[in-house]
């Protein structure tokens, strides 16, 4: 049964959204897009039908989230709440309606990024999480990881320093270099946080662009399968913070996706996951 | 972020709520001339007119496209906007500021548009507590009476039609008006509001509404002495 992260919305009828959710995260230029390029053919390949969306694209607040951010003057409220206005749109007008007619919907981020970018801004933690408590839990979120050395030639050697990447706004007085590195550490740690406590699965981002492709299709393939969710931890998240201090802040959070794999008997894969995945090979 | 809830600053905040047709604005823009002529710095500020998000409101209201969670949303954006570039740094300085509807017109219209009255509360956690509320109560008959003479006709969310409650836009705007004054009368002990009988001549209601925020202003700074 889905669920949401707290509250529900009017006329978001749960039992009715029989598609997919599939969300990639990670932080900027981690190659998140390339990953939904190559994902979305395979899956089409095998008769899914896909939707792809990212964050900032909406009908409704997209433009003026780009025109609020040309001018560089949005307060730090007011920017948190401009984007949750902008996921409930495109939650609204694009997710749902795919999960209704039953698509695998593959998204670019989602609440996650939005949240771990407020709390780096300064936003209450509390705050933000209820703000984002009416977001459908997805089916599954995998995190593409990477440290902030790996990130910085990709970043500057592709596409440069970005201002709002770098989070200059809340570092004015540093150059592009210093702010982006500041920024992102403190955005990957945030990160690392919500990986533990949204049940994250790991992906190594290091890693070359097939060998990234072929830990997530592994991965989707048994969310579409339905076989038991076992996070793939390639990656060991280093623990900051003591096993007292995470089970105190589990608390007062909406109620982490459950871990399918202590509810479900294990079972061995389907032959349908296995055709799938032979599909999958046969057709690269 | 803080959660400011009793500010500790200079300024002064006076905010009046009630329903389309209260009477509200009219006594707002009285006690505005008051202030004023006593000597203090005072400024407006307007449910819904920040510049920065008056776009998307627009696009979505003109498209229709707005939901009960993405009408709630905007608003919330603009009313931070306001907030942050205005209101605070105004009660800092040591203004008094006046505003034309605050976070219970929210809490009102997004639980009649069916969003969780926790959630919304939650969402304007960083608003300041006003130094008074005011709550204009006026039966919901009265207040129709008001609007519906002065004007051709209702637009389509002040009517509350995104809710089909009715076809006719006149009968949507009497239930959801209904509503909202229901909800109104359930927050006036829930956070204090100071109410104001909205049926009694105007001179009468503005001398209530001046002592109450003349006994609030006794440390607030003048930029002049009255005359």
């Amino acid at each position: 049964m889905r669920e949401t992260y707290g509250v529900v919305l009017p006329g978001m009828n749960l039992a009715e959204l029989t598609g997919k959710l599939i969300v990639i995260e990670g932080t900027d230029g981690v190659g998140r897009s390339t990953q939904i390029r190559l994902l979305r053919p395979w899956l089409e390949q095998q008769g899914r039908a896909v939707l792809d969306t990212a964050i900032k694209r909406s009908e409704l607040a997209g433009k003026g989230i780009q025109q609020a951010k040309e001018g560089h003057t949005l307060g730090r409220i007011t920017l948190s709440l401009f984007y949750a206005t902008d996921f409930a749109d495109r939650l609204e007008h694009e997710i749902l309606p795919a999960l209704r007619a039953g698509f695998v919907v593959l998204t670019d981020r989602y609440i996650y990024s939005l949240m771990a970018r407020a709390i780096v801004r300064g936003a209450d933690s509390k705050w933000i999480r209820n703000a984002y408590s009416f977001a459908l839990k997805p089916d599954a979120i995998f995190y593409l990881r990477i440290g902030v050395d790996d990130l910085i030639p990709r970043v500057v050697f592709s596409t440069g320093f970005d201002f709002w990447e770098s989070g200059m706004d809340i570092h004015p007085s540093e150059d592009m270099y210093d702010s982006f590195r500041k920024y992102q550490t403190e955005l990957l740690g945030e990160f690392d946080k919500l990986a533990r406590e949204y049940n994250f699965e790991v992906i190594d981002a290091t890693a070359d662009v097939r060998t990234v492709f072929e830990h997530l299709r592994d991965g989707v393939a048994r969310v579409l399968s339905g076989e038991p969710r076992e996070p793939l931890f390639s990656v060991p998240i280093p623990s900051a913070e003591a096993p007292e201090a995470a089970v105190k802040k589990v608390v007062e959070m909406p109620a982490p996706p459950k871990p399918a794999a202590l509810t479900v008997e294990e079972s061995p894969p389907t032959a349908q996951a296995l055709a799938n995945a032979a599909e999958g090979e046969a057709s690269r | 972020m803080k959660r400011y809830g009793e500010h500790r600053f200079p300024g002064k905040l006076f905010v009046v709520e009630g329903i389309d047709g209260s009477g509200k604005s009219t006594q707002l823009t009285l006690l505005h001339q008051w202030l004023q002529a006593e000597g203090y710095g005072v400024v407006f500020s307007e449910w819904n007119s920040s510049p920065l998000v008056r776009e998307t409101t627009k696009r979505g209201k003109k498209k229709q496209t707005l939901t009960p969670a993405t009408f709630s949303l905007i608003h919330a954006t603009d009313f931070a906007d306001r907030m942050e570039h205005n209101i605070l740094p105004l009660l800092k300085a040591g203004a008094v500021v006046l505003c034309d509807r605050y976070i219970y017109t929210a809490f009102a219209r997004d639980v009649v548009r069916g969003m969780d009255p926790l959630w919304v509360r939650e969402l304007y956690s960083f608003a300041v507590k006003p130094t008074a509320a005011f709550y204009f109560r006026v039966p919901l008959d009265v207040a129709m009476k008001r609007i519906l003479d002065g004007r051709s006709g209702v637009k389509h969310y002040e009517a509350g039609m995104d809710l089909g409650l009715s076809e006719d836009p006149e009968e949507s705007f009497r239930i959801f008006q209904g509503r909202i004054l229901e909800a109104y009368e359930k927050m006036v002990p829930e956070f204090d509001l100071t109410t104001i009988d909205a049926t009694r001549p105007i001179e009468e209601q503005q001398t209530h509404m001046r002592q109450i925020a003349k006994a609030k202003l006794a440390q607030a700074k003048r930029l002049r002495v009255a005359p």
